[in-house]
């Protein structure tokens, strides 16, 4: 009720929206990755909107970043204890 | 001259003052006369107010300069314009505002009872003693408070008219009346007799309180139609010399969608509710409009048709009449100027995460209780005070204070009562009831039309909020927990090893020392599942999960069995499962039960292609969100409209309608056709989807779950 600005949850529907073209362009295959990046920037709405930032989307690439990194942890603590398991 | 105690029922104006109406110890029903003037203030340039003087010196009004208190403006030189007559102060500024477009005026259109009671110190429902010469009363002197946690009953005589069907849909034949616990029915096969029984039922009880179904919509005006016809002369209203009331229907946007009210019907001396015709009467009933209308000053009958917005204006206005603030005829605050910066700082909401997708078991549900009342009270966030350090309390606080108090009080006595208590229902109406009173204030604090409204002090409330959750998370975290989810005002939290409700107290308490917020543990869950987007299965959605609490006692929202669009069939069926899924005390045992959910559909099913579920189950019901005419691809409600119109039927937007999916040319059959529909003809495929739909947001969590286990 009565907000000025766009949200956030908005502003990424718009940002997707207006990055059709590309995400066409891109293999099925890719796709399916490529709504995962934006699936991982809306688990962050409440931060991007914390952030106050001019320019949302530079936080929002930081929210997608930010869930690769912790794929990338999970994934690591994984090969770590198969390396344990199979050397023991 | 003599003196009478008893309970005030109602106020209004006169050409010459005002009439009061009492319920008396004795149960007499007293109807006094008192003399009553009105001021309102005008404001603005020197020569216009001189203009302004010399206009009105040819009326019956008392004129004096004064100097009033403007909540932003401070202190103004005022001209006063005194009337005896409060019947018709309207017609008088009006005049006078046509005349003089460009002054500032004041006070001018509060109801009266306010008036009646800032001026008197009473309130409405609240016990008070008169002393009265004639059927003039000269003075009224209050013997209650409306912040009374156990106000002495009012003994009301209550008398229940309900007709025998909607009469949208058929002309009734019989109205069941309901007096003192007896019943018995009318027949309104003839008008004359109908109405000599119920004008002769009217005279021996007396009702204080008439309370129909489909009174404002057609019982009265049948009523005054039938009257006319047969010359029999039938006054409802115990105010002899007047007429009943009636306002006009009509359809409004607000909150995102068109609602539809019909036309009203008021009462003078006794009221009349419409059940059928009255917002929120349903969620807190006769006693809880009795609440609103003990604390804000709007009559009965007027506050369970109003929206609570209309009654927290209310007490606005008579707290700023107690402390001399004249109340402004418009808004005149607009929104100061922003950077963009500063723009992009102050314009957001409450903060929302979004959840941890999945099922999880023995998670915390805390929620701040009342948080942005708590806040605007605790912090002084006021339209006038928003941004001054140490500015007296603000007119929004001191209004808030004791209704939040009272309401933490009602909580407080509710929580220690036994669940069977039969003063349970009437306690618990009358928290709903100011609920919705705290609920409302902030929305109109940013709300374009209110009086007092101010965008930075609402945006200041939002912002306060969202630090206090913010340091809610982090005693959470610093205590080891987990925070699945926080929404506006509530936090889930879970940490290996708490699943009592006693582990969790350490945290409260140190969340409540450190926000200044009151906090209250909502309940532990066994399992609580957050949902995802139907979209993308990696995409979490805030407002919709379902979980049991270690009671067995279901929670759920968003989802199927909360909208009103979903038919009752779908609902009962969906919650049958969430029931069966209660059984489980872990999210290990949730999925030992999806076998039995989905034998349970099966049955279901079964019962629905064999016809032995009810038509009624099967209704689906569906706003008009614009005239039938603007549909360019009619929506299902749409076509049943159509179907209706052909027989005559009109309507608006913002009224529902009733239909079922059938297999016919449109899809659709109105429920309220008169030839019913042949069960044969049934879209069945149509309602299988809509509960495999349901199912499946029920029983997601496995797939999700798995998901979410593949991808980390």
């Amino acid at each position: 009720m009565g907000r000025t600005l766009i949200t956030i949850t908005q502003l990424l529907n718009e940002t997707e929206a207006n990055l059709s073209a590309f995400r066409r362009t891109l293999r099925r295959s890719d796709q399916y990755i490529f709504d995962g990046l934006f699936a991982a920037a809306r688990r962050h709405i409440a931060a991007i909107g914390q952030a106050e930032s001019l320019l949302p989307f530079e936080s929002a690439l930081l929210a997608m970043l930010l869930e690769q990194s912790k794929e990338i942890a999970v994934l690591e603590q994984k090969v770590e204890e198969l390396i344990k398991k199979n050397s023991s | 001259m003599a003196e009478t105690t008893g309970w005030l029922l109602d106020v209004y104006a006169e050409e010459d003052g005002i009439t009061l109406w009492l319920l008396t110890d004795a149960g007499q029903h007293l109807c006094l006369r008192m003399d009553f003037d009105i001021t309102f203030y005008v404001a603005g340039d020197f020569r216009l107010l001189r203009q302004a003087w010399i206009y009105l010196k040819e009326r019956d009004v008392r004129l004096e300069r004064t100097v009033r208190r403007d909540l932003f403006l401070g202190e103004r030189d005022v001209m006063a314009v005194t009337t005896p007559d409060p019947a018709n102060i309207q017609k008088l500024f009006g005049d006078l505002q046509r005349q003089f477009p460009s002054l500032d005026y004041y006070d001018v259109d509060i109801p009266i009872t306010l008036r009646f009671i800032a001026q008197t110190n009473t309130h409405l429902l609240g016990r008070c003693c008169v002393l009265q010469e004639g059927e003039w009363g000269q003075t009224i002197e209050s013997l209650s408070s409306p912040w009374e946690i156990n106000p002495t009953p009012i003994p009301l005589s209550i008398l229940t008219l309900v007709p025998d069907c909607n009469p949208a849909i058929r002309t009734p034949k019989q109205l069941h009346v309901n007096y003192n616990q007896k019943e018995y029915s009318l027949s309104l096969q003839s008008p004359r007799p109908f109405l000599i029984s119920l004008k002769a039922d009217l005279q021996r009880i007396d009702p204080d309180l008439i309370l129909t179904d489909y009174g404002d919509t057609w019982l009265f005006p049948q009523l005054i139609q039938w009257s006319k016809e047969t010359g029999i002369e039938l006054n409802l209203n115990r105010d002899r010399e007047r007429h009943v009331l009636t306002r006009k229907a009509n359809s409004y946007f607000a909150y995102g969608q068109v609602t539809y009210r019909g036309a009203q019907a008021h009462l003078f001396g006794r009221w009349h509710i419409d059940r059928k015709n009255a917002m929120s009467f349903g969620e807190y009933g006769l006693e809880g409009a009795m609440e609103q209308a003990r604390v804000t000053g709007i009559g009965v009958q007027e506050m369970a048709r109003k929206s609570p917005g209309a009654g927290i204006t209310a007490m606005q206005m008579l707290t700023a009449l107690r402390n001399n603030i004249m109340v402004p005829v418009q808004k005149q605050q607009v929104e100061g100027r922003k950077t963009l910066t500063e723009l992009i700082r102050a314009d957001h909401g409450g903060l929302i995460y979004q959840p941890i997708i999945g099922l999880h078991g023995n998670v915390a549900q805390i929620d701040f209780s009342s948080m942005y009342p708590a806040i605007m009270v605790k912090h002084n966030i006021s339209p006038e005070t928003v941004g001054k350090e140490d500015a007296p309390e603000g007119l929004i606080p001191k209004t808030l204070r004791p209704l939040l108090e009272k309401r933490l009080m009602l909580k407080n006595i509710l929580s220690d009562l036994d669940p069977r208590d039969c003063r349970v229902n009437v306690l618990k109406a009358r928290a709903t009831a100011l609920k919705w009173l705290l609920v409302v204030c902030f929305g109109y604090l940013g709300y374009k039309n209110a009086r007092f409204g101010k965008i930075e002090s609402h945006e200041a409330v939002t912002a306060m909020s969202r630090e206090l959750m913010l340091q809610a998370k982090e005693v959470a975290e610093d205590m080891g927990f987990t925070v699945l989810h926080m929404y506006v005002d509530c936090l889930f939290v879970q940490q290996e090893g708490f699943c009592k409700p006693s582990d969790f107290t350490q945290l409260m308490n140190a969340i409540e020392e450190k926000t200044g917020i009151p906090i209250v543990l909502e309940g532990v869950f066994k399992w609580v599942v957050f949902l995802a987007s139907r979209r993308d299965a990696r995409v979490p959605v805030p407002n919709q999960y379902f979980g049991a609490f270690q009671d067995g006692t279901l929670k759920y929202r968003g989802i199927e069995l909360r909208r009103r669009d979903t038919p009752l069939w779908v609902r009962k069926i969906q919650l049958k499962a969430l029931e069966v899924l209660a059984r489980a005390n872990t999210p290990r045992e949730f999925v030992d039960l999806v076998p039995d959910v989905k034998m349970l559909v099966e049955g279901a099913k079964r019962d629905l292609r064999n016809g032995r579920v009810p038509l009624e189950e099967l209704v689906v019901r569906q706003r008009l969100s614009r005239t039938i005419e603007a549909y360019k691809t009619p929506s299902p409600a749409a076509r049943a409209a159509m179907q209706l119109q052909a027989h005559g039927r009109q309507f608006a937007p913002g009224q529902s309608l009733e239909f079922l999916f059938a297999r016919n040319a449109t899809g659709v059959h109105a429920w309220e056709l008169e030839e019913a529909l042949d069960s044969g003809k049934l879209d069945a495929k149509r309602y299988y989807k809509l509960l495999d739909r349901a199912i499946q947001t029920v029983l997601t969590p496995n797939k999700a779950w798995c998901d979410l286990k593949r991808l980390f």
